[in-house]
């Protein structure tokens, strides 16, 4: 299983990717969502993690996009973002993700909630 | 006694007097016309008597003739005069009136008669001498009492005279008493009671009035004492409720000047006062009255009634949720029936096109009677409350942003670690810097907020003093050299030679030159260059400058840069970022100390941060 990793902080890209990797997941990491939407279509993940605030493109604007595109509107996407209040999260859920993980999260369960958020779909 | 009866008393006595006067006029009058007959009586019997006189003269003579030595006197003669004799003897009697005369007449007629028989010769001459004789003396008796007749009818007469002349005068004077009587006791009372009206006309109440007779004039002068001291009475509470009048006059016009000075201020207030206040007349709807603020708010001057009217229609209201709303029927109905709004929200259209939210208080205004006249609204403009309300959560937000993502680096690390590599796992050193590294940055963040939250409280304080320019320039490179190191960029410094010292906090200024140069090493690309330089600024300051070749911040931006919590998002790489804090804590910083903030910046050519710090001399009491 391939995970497209967005974030902007590289040493919480690194914790992400380290606890992704522990759980078996193929893991490519990007720090913002320009490289996401150059990086989607040729590595054709199973699922993207997009941090909520990055610079140059943020994970809205990453997501919306994502959704419009038919190529990759079907690739599930989870936010990754302290911004876990109920209005962010109903905002990420209308955007067509499929759910949202809060940081900081927990390093060791990672894997097991994206597998959980994607098994929902 | 009454006047009437004292007048009355008068006139009977005037009336008793001049009957009696009346009498007296009579019984004298006859007295006088008794005397006056005698004196006729003795008149024409004194003319008898002369008749007789004559005749006996005659016959005397004609006895003499003709007796010896005369004439005879023929008998015809003598016979005539006898008849003359008898004729005047025989009326003479009854006119005597004393007995003496009457005897004295008959001793005449006895000789006269002797005489008649005596033939003429010497014994009738000498009878007729004796008769003569007789004649004489009964004359002489005669003219004398006719003499004291006359005397006495004349002084009867002038006795008369008297009295006819006295009566009138006597009835003058009785007259001149009464009007002397009448002027007494009327016209000298009046007399007094005028003057004393006039007097008391010119003002004056202290006169003398006539002593109260008990008569009519006394109740007059009782009457006109009683109305002088009525109208005395009267006069003084006139006075007094003049008094009274001008005290209360004095008091409502300082009443008066009290409330237009109280209406004044309350108008001075109302005008002053930062919310909008409305008052609305109920019979016509209209604003009666706005504050500047009110115009302020929807961007509408108070101006004439047509532009007060506009004010409504300008209120371009809504609810929050942007439901339009009906202000007259939302507000003004509801006051006017009498009910209060107490900080309902709406949000008002300003002319300029923004949406300002405001908080709604109205209350009815009543009259003394319970009527309600109007209202008054306050509208209060609560966009700075959510502007504060906005940056708090913004705040929240950023703060839980930044203080999580250290934390998340530092849980997951610490985690990974702990769930178990061997310790030569080259992720394991990686994995404990990470952690060492959040961790720090987190003590920034904190400090950071720390310092912002004393600098807005004002309770930062400075410890100023001369330091030289290149203590600060060498703690500032010595604090950056790992993070340049790390990122690859070459730090240079560039220094005039002979700068002076300047008056600052040394850690303050050293934090503001370390955080503006960690702001370029960040924006920085690898390999280039960041120069700090120290120039001599005008008016005494000596100017600190960072510049990078990074990617510039374009120029409607450079105004966010020093407020709280901004990010240039999209012009910045973000690659290390902070807390929005560092330049407003630069900014207070530099500003706090004297100095000033600037910016140079070139989208694609890199920014030149300056601050300004006074030089020590410059600064009066540095030692």
């Amino acid at each position: 299983m391939k995970v497209l990793l967005a974030e902007d902080e590289p040493d919480v890209q690194l914790i992400a990717r380290l606890s992704l990797k522990k759980a078996g997941f193929a893991v490519v990491t990007v720090s913002n969502g320009i490289e996401v939407l150059q990086r989607v279509a040729e590595e054709r993940p199973d699922a993207v993690l997009l941090d909520w605030m990055m610079p140059d493109m943020d994970g809205y604007e990453t997501c919306r996009r994502l959704k419009a595109d038919p190529a990759t509107a079907s690739i599930p996407v989870i936010f990754l973002t302290a911004r876990v209040q109920e209005a962010e999260v109903a905002r990420a859920m209308a955007l067509g993700a499929v759910g949202c993980i809060g940081k900081p999260f927990d390093a060791l369960a990672l894997g097991k909630q994206v597998l959980e958020l994607l098994e929902r779909t | 006694m009454t006047i009437r009866n004292r007048i009355f008393a008068v006139v009977g006595v005037v009336i008793a007097a001049a009957f009696l006067q009346t009498l007296i006029v009579l019984q004298v009058e006859g007295r006088r016309a008794a005397t006056a007959a005698s004196v006729d009586r003795a008149i024409w019997r004194l003319e008898n008597q002369a008749d007789l006189g004559r005749v006996i003269v005659e016959l005397d003579a004609a006895l003499r003739s003709a007796d010896p030595g005369g004439p005879p006197a023929p008998p015809a003669e003598r016979d005539r005069l006898w008849g003359l004799y008898e004729r005047a003897v025989a009326l003479l009697p009854s006119y005597l009136d004393s007995p003496e005369s009457k005897r004295e007449l008959a001793a005449i007629d006895a000789l006269m008669r002797e005489w008649r028989r005596t033939p003429p010769g010497a014994e009738s001459a000498a009878l007729m001498g004796r008769v003569r004789a007789s004649f004489d003396r009964f004359e002489t008796r005669e003219r004398g009492r006719l003499g004291d007749e006359r005397r006495k009818a004349s002084s009867q007469s002038l006795q008369s005279t008297l009295l006819t002349l006295g009566i009138p005068a006597v009835a003058i004077v009785m007259l001149l008493l009464l009007v002397a009587f009448v002027a007494r006791i009327l016209l000298d009372p009046l007399k007094a009671i005028a003057t004393s009206a006039k007097t008391i006309s010119a003002g004056d109440f202290e006169v003398s009035l006539p002593r109260e007779s008990k008569d009519e004039i006394g109740d007059l002068v009782r009457a006109f004492r009683e109305m002088i001291t009525a109208v005395q009475r009267r006069q003084r509470e006139v006075v007094e409720a003049l008094a009274r009048e001008r005290e209360q006059s004095e008091i409502s016009a300082a009443l008066r000047t009290k409330a237009e000075r109280e209406h004044r201020r309350l108008r001075a207030t109302i005008e002053t006062v930062p919310v909008a206040l409305v008052i609305v007349d109920a019979e016509t709807g209209r604003i009666a009255l706005q504050n500047r603020a009110a115009g302020a708010l929807v961007g509408h001057e108070p101006g004439d009634d047509a532009a007060r009217e506009a004010y409504w229609r300008a209120f371009g209201v809504t609810t929050r949720d942007g439901t339009p709303v009906d202000v007259r029927a939302w507000g003004a109905e509801r006051v006017l029936q009498g009910q209060m709004i107490v900080g309902e929200e709406l949000v008002v259209k300003h002319a300029d096109g923004r949406e300002i939210p405001i908080l709604v208080s109205a209350a009815p205004l009543r009259e003394d009677d319970g009527r309600i006249s109007g209202g008054v609204a306050a509208f209060q403009d609560i966009t700075s409350l959510y502007e504060v309300d906005r940056l708090k959560s913004e705040f929240v937000s950023i703060v839980s942003h930044e203080l999580r993502t250290p934390l998340t680096s530092i849980k997951g690390a610490l985690q990974l670690l702990i769930d178990g590599r061997p310790a030569s796992d080259p992720d394991h050193a990686m994995l404990l810097t990470v952690a060492l590294s959040n961790t720090e940055r987190l003590v920034r963040i904190i400090n950071d907020i720390l310092d912002i939250s004393k600098i807005e409280a004002g309770k930062l304080e400075l410890n100023a003093r001369p330091h030289a320019v290149d203590e600060v320039v060498k703690q500032s490179l010595q604090n950056v050299e790992p993070i340049a190191h790390g990122a690859l960029v070459n730090l240079k410094a560039d220094i005039d030679a002979g700068m002076p010292a300047v008056h600052v906090d040394l850690d303050r200024v050293i934090q503001v030159v370390v955080n503006l140069l960690s702001n370029a090493l960040k924006v920085a690309p690898p390999r280039s260059e960041v120069t700090l330089s120290a120039r001599r600024a005008a008016d005494g300051f000596v100017a600190f400058s960072v510049a990078d070749r990074g990617r510039g911040i374009a120029a409607d931006k450079i105004g966010l840069l020093f407020q709280k919590f901004q990010q240039l998002d999209g012009a910045n790489t973000r690659k290390a970022r902070g807390t929005g804090l560092g330049l407003a804590i630069v900014k207070a910083l530099v500003e706090m100390q004297g100095g000033k903030v600037s910016v140079e910046s070139e989208v694609g050519r890199g920014s030149t941060f300056t601050v300004t710090v006074p030089i020590a001399e410059a600064v009066v009491g540095s030692p």
